[in-house]
């Protein structure tokens, strides 16, 4: 039961940095930062649990809160580039962001000894979960109930006119332009929003691991995160959970019993994925034709418009 | 389409993967589990461990197997979980055995990165009712950062202290080349193991008498080394030490090569005296001192050797704590009288971990291995020298 | 600043130009398919790494330019087979699916080399490794200046392949209008195909000329070769093969003296910011290349 326990714990926080990804995704960005934001949600949370003794709902909070601030601080110079410089952009921001926490060697004596980042050997004693006697259990319902309420929040977003307004800009930018829509409020809030959620999610997620370090955070919990979104199907929040109890669920844990092939499927299930779903698991219905190589034909009602990545 | 019918087919897989096998047994099969890296650049070390430690359940189990609490034989089955070396799967792993109906040790794992994190989930201290941390003894084989094993009392490591080995090189280099008197250090900044050892090498170093000139920094996945070895030469230090993994160790000697430095005495990293370092450099690591807590110099070290060649692997420190992790725990079965039946399994975990403890020293290929309060070995060790393509023994000190 | 550390300081920007060497050839790669198909192959550096590892097969019975020869040669086989399983089967508009195939694609190689080769690093022979140019009181690596002239040699190829051949024609065409290429009569798949096997050639000498300068081959390379590989195309602008070069270059250098002034830790952090200040103040790289009808 346990083990259950633990891996829809990780569900939920891999669910989170989804969602995360899918605000900005939504906006027609592709930004590799919210790694960067993860980590800094982890190192915060943990040292303000750890070495300043708060209780964990201030800490996420305040994690969030410097994370979404960050990226708000990021996104404006966002603004300036589009597409793959975009993708370059922000990961060489989280490059930034895991190189700090490399160099960051702050700690202070507490009861426990010596406790605070040290550089290259990580952050290791954030035990608030097993010090507080939190139960599996609990833990597994604080976090799904912050997922639950990300969800809710995202989805009421979706419906109202913000939501209108990110997906007015993320399907073409010049047309929302030209109605009215300012840009910048729409790209750096979903950023903004994007941030805090992924700052939560690292919070938790250095509470769960109980020891990080800059190894945690790198290039590939990034793509991991637009992961999610792009498997899961943009148009839809739901899709990033199916995405993410598919790929942590059972192509991670599930597919054990394949021993060493389990490595090797892994990127060639995503792949076929997206050769036969590529707008991703829960959207337009599974169409065969997308099997057949793409023919330069103009469809019924199709404009010539290729968008640019 | 519904929800259900669109996903019908991401759903039953999930489902047929998740649920737990059936067991199935007509002799006991008492279960041993292990985790460590068997994916991603580390690879070689998850399968080594795994290798030996299956060859030496088979020697077990040739022998009749082990002895269980109410008489009856057991025979040893190993499972090997892979946790690719990232912190979230070592503790889904370590989770996944303890939910297990079988399972009362774990060996791993291979990685101290995951190793400090699973050792984080664990109750700290036996009996503390206000610690729901993870109630599961772990005998590590591999990873080697030090101090790890403190963090719990759930926690017990099989591996060298690189205190006592390097304190005893650099002595012993001190007496016998008293011509070395200026040392220059590398070291891989962005690894855990080899930071920390590096200052360990610094620290040992300084006390024998050497003066430490000055030290080049690098990282993990460096490709050019030409900054770093140019400030060496600068140093014209008599012995160089390196703090790092084959892949850079090999870059910064190829480098050094190629600059003209050539020290009078090489000093390596534990980890680095495997067959790695020679495929990448044989040449350029010629004569390179490293101490080790293996090569074939005992009887059983010998024999446990040529068991590893003959599935097609070789031995290195690694591995063989992971054979004698698997002769301990077969000699702990036994004085603890372990049941290893789905009833018993509770109490089997707490009596295998208060056996753990009790070792006052334990099983090794070299030797006997001694056992410290803080649940870490005291193991025998000796220093190999990279001659001409293979480890050969330099000294073995008493 | 004394003398000798003035020399080292230089000695050290031009081992990391000569060194950036490298990183131009895996941007021209990366450009080279940005500019004709708009797509990212975030795949690039992991079959150029890839290649290089075939090429170790034949490597106790070759001699070292033939495992170069066919290191290329198997980049390029990569290059078709990344564009039959990544590119062909997925509608041109939806960017984020071609580049979510090409991370699967990455990970499907990385851990094939992983699995083929325990993880553990490869001796790879280097061609020129014991030449070294005095100049002055400064040192050339010639391997690395061989690196380089092989770099600027597949520049001039390059550029006579796509102004002068009835391929380049076709690339070009497609690149600007791949509609009206079509009523042309010219075939958009065969053409994207051969710009991949192309790039797949240079991705594999790449790969060669990489581990020559490193001397071992090894997974960990990957990565960052993919980021470094991106960070040179955006510097050098996207599609301009010269500008990749000398991204390559200036990356290289930069690297270099970062690490000399600030230390191994640090560097990466200043190599980032050099980019963003790129961004900044040069958003369309070194050399821009004039856009197309979008």
């Amino acid at each position: 039961m346990d083990f259950y326990i633990g891996l829809l714990q990780v569900i939920g926080v891999h669910t989170l940095l989804g969602l995360s990804a899918w605000c900005i995704l939504h906006t027609g960005q592709v930004s590799l930062a919210q790694g960067g934001f993860f980590a800094i949600g982890a190192y915060v949370a943990g040292m303000l649990t750890a070495m300043a003794g708060w209780p964990l709902g201030l800490a996420l909070l305040t994690a969030a809160l410097t994370a979404s601030l960050i990226a708000i601080a990021i996104g404006f110079p966002a603004l300036r580039v589009k597409g793959l410089m975009l993708v370059v952009a922000t990961t060489a921001f989280a490059e930034i962001v895991r190189l700090v926490f490399f160099n960051l060697k702050w700690q202070v004596q507490t009861s426990n000894g010596l406790i605070g980042p040290d550089g290259g050997l990580g952050f290791g004693g954030i035990r608030y979960f097993p010090a507080n006697a939190w139960n599996g259990l609990e833990i597994l319902a604080l976090i799904w109930s912050l997922v639950a309420t990300v969800m809710m929040a995202l989805w009421l977003l979706d419906r109202s006119r913000i939501g209108t307004l990110w997906r007015a800009v993320g399907e073409d930018e010049i047309a929302a332009q030209s109605a009215g829509i300012n840009l910048t409020a729409a790209k750096v809030s979903a950023f903004g929003i994007g941030g805090a959620i992924a700052g939560l999610a690292g919070g938790i997620f250095s509470h769960n691991t109980t020891h990080i370090e800059h190894g945690n955070f790198t290039i590939l919990l990034a793509t991991f995160a637009i992961t999610y979104p792009i498997i899961g199907g943009l148009k839809s929040l739901l899709g990033t959970l199916v995405a993410v109890v598919f790929i942590q669920g059972f192509l991670i844990e599930g597919l054990r019993f394949l021993g060493d092939w389990r490595s090797l499927l892994f990127g060639a299930m995503i792949l076929a994925i997206l050769l036969i779903r590529p707008t991703g698991l829960i959207s337009a219905p599974l169409s065969l034709q997308r099997l057949k190589p793409t023919k330069y034909e103009l469809e019924k009602g199709q404009t010539s418009g290729a968008r640019h990545a | 389409m519904s929800f259900l019918r669109k996903n019908i087919l991401t759903l039953i897989p999930v489902m047929a993967a998740l649920l737990p096998l059936p067991s199935h047994s007509e002799t006991r099969e008492v279960k041993i589990y292990a985790f460590g890296a068997k994916s991603g650049v580390v690879r070689i070390f998850g399968l080594n461990s795994e290798a030996a430690m299956k060859a030496a359940a088979e020697q077990i189990n040739k022998a009749g197997g082990v002895t269980l609490g109410d008489g009856s034989k057991g025979k040893l089955v190993l499972e090997y979980l892979d946790d690719r070396c990232t912190a979230e799967e070592g503790i889904n792993a370590l989770r996944r055995i303890a939910s297990s109906a079988d399972g009362f040790v774990a060996v791993g794992p291979t990685c101290s990165n995951v190793a400090e994190p699973v050792f984080g989930i664990l109750q700290k201290k036996v009996g503390d009712a206000s610690d729901t941390g993870l109630q599961f003894p772990v005998y590590t084989d591999v990873a080697a950062k030090g101090g790890l094993a403190s963090m719990s009392q759930w926690a017990f490591r099989n591996v060298p202290s690189e205190a006592n080995m390097y304190k005893s090189l650099f002595d012993w280099i001190k007496t016998n080349h008293p011509e070395i008197k200026t040392i220059w250090g590398g070291v891989e900044k962005d690894f855990a193991h080899s930071n920390a050892t590096f200052n360990v090498m610094k620290d040992f170093a300084t006390k024998a008498g050497f003066e430490v000139k000055g030290q080049s920094e690098w990282l993990l996945a460096d490709t050019t080394f030409s900054n770093q070895v140019r400030e060496m030469r600068r140093g014209e230090a008599d012995l160089v030490m390196i703090s790092a993994h084959p892949f850079t160790t090999c870059g910064a000697l190829k480098e050094m090569q190629r600059q003209g430095v050539k020290p009078k005495m090489l000093v390596g990293l534990t980890s680095s005296s495997s067959v790695e370092t020679l495929q990448g450099c044989a040449a350029q690591a010629e004569g390179i001192i490293i101490p080790t807590s293996f090569a074939p110099v005992t009887d059983d070290a010998r024999k446990a050797a040529q068991a590893m060649q003959a599935v097609g692997a070789s031995m290195d420190l690694h591995n063989a704590a992971a054979w004698e992790n698997i002769f301990t725990l077969k000699d702990l079965i036994e004085k603890a009288k372990i049941m290893a039946k789905p009833e018993t399994i509770k109490e089997d975990r707490l009596k295998m971990r208060d056996a753990l403890a009790s070792m006052k020293e334990s099983y090794g290929l070299l030797g006997k291995v001694g056992r410290t309060e803080d649940r870490e070995a005291v193991k025998p060790f000796l220093f190999v020298q990279a001659k001409k393509g293979e480890w050969t023994v330099a000294y073995k000190p008493n | 600043m004394a003398w000798i550390d003035f020399l080292d300081l230089v000695q050290s920007i031009m081992d990391g130009v000569m060194f950036g060497a490298t990183y131009s050839l895996i941007g021209i790669g990366f450009t080279l398919i940005f500019g004709v198909m708009h797509k990212i192959n975030l795949s690039y550096a992991a079959a150029s790494v890839g290649a290089a590892y075939l090429s170790l097969l034949i490597v106790s019975v070759a001699p070292t330019p033939i495992v170069y020869l066919i290191a290329a040669l198997c980049g390029g086989v990569l290059g078709a087979v990344i564009y039959w399983v990544c590119f062909k089967f997925l509608p041109l508009n939806q960017s984020l699916a071609t580049l979510m195939s090409t991370v699967g694609m990455l990970l499907v190689l990385e851990e094939s080399i992983v699995h083929a080769t325990a993880g553990m690093p490869q001796n790879y022979p280097a061609a020129f490794a014991d030449v070294v140019f005095n100049v002055g009181p400064f040192v050339l690596r010639g391997d690395l200046l061989f690196v380089f002239l092989l770099g600027c040699a597949v520049m001039v190829a390059l550029k006579y392949m796509l102004e002068k051949t009835k391929l380049g024609l076709a690339t070009r065409a497609v690149a600007q209008q791949p509609i009206a290429a079509q009523i042309c009569g010219m075939s958009v798949d065969k053409t994207n195909a051969s710009t991949f096997i192309i790039a797949g050639f240079l991705g594999g000498t790449a790969g060669a000329m990489t581990g020559a300068a490193i001397g071992v081959l090894s997974p960990l390379i990957t990565l960052p070769l993919t980021v470094k590989g991106l960070v040179v195309t955006v510097i050098g602008g996207l599609g301009s093969i010269p500008g990749a070069i000398l991204a390559g270059l200036i990356v290289g250098g930069a690297e270099s003296l970062f690490q000399f002034v600030r230390g191994v830790s640090e560097r990466d952090i200043y190599v980032m910011l050099m980019l963003f200040v790129f961004l900044v103040f040069r958003p369309n790289g070194l050399f821009s290349v004039p856009g197309g009808r979008d």
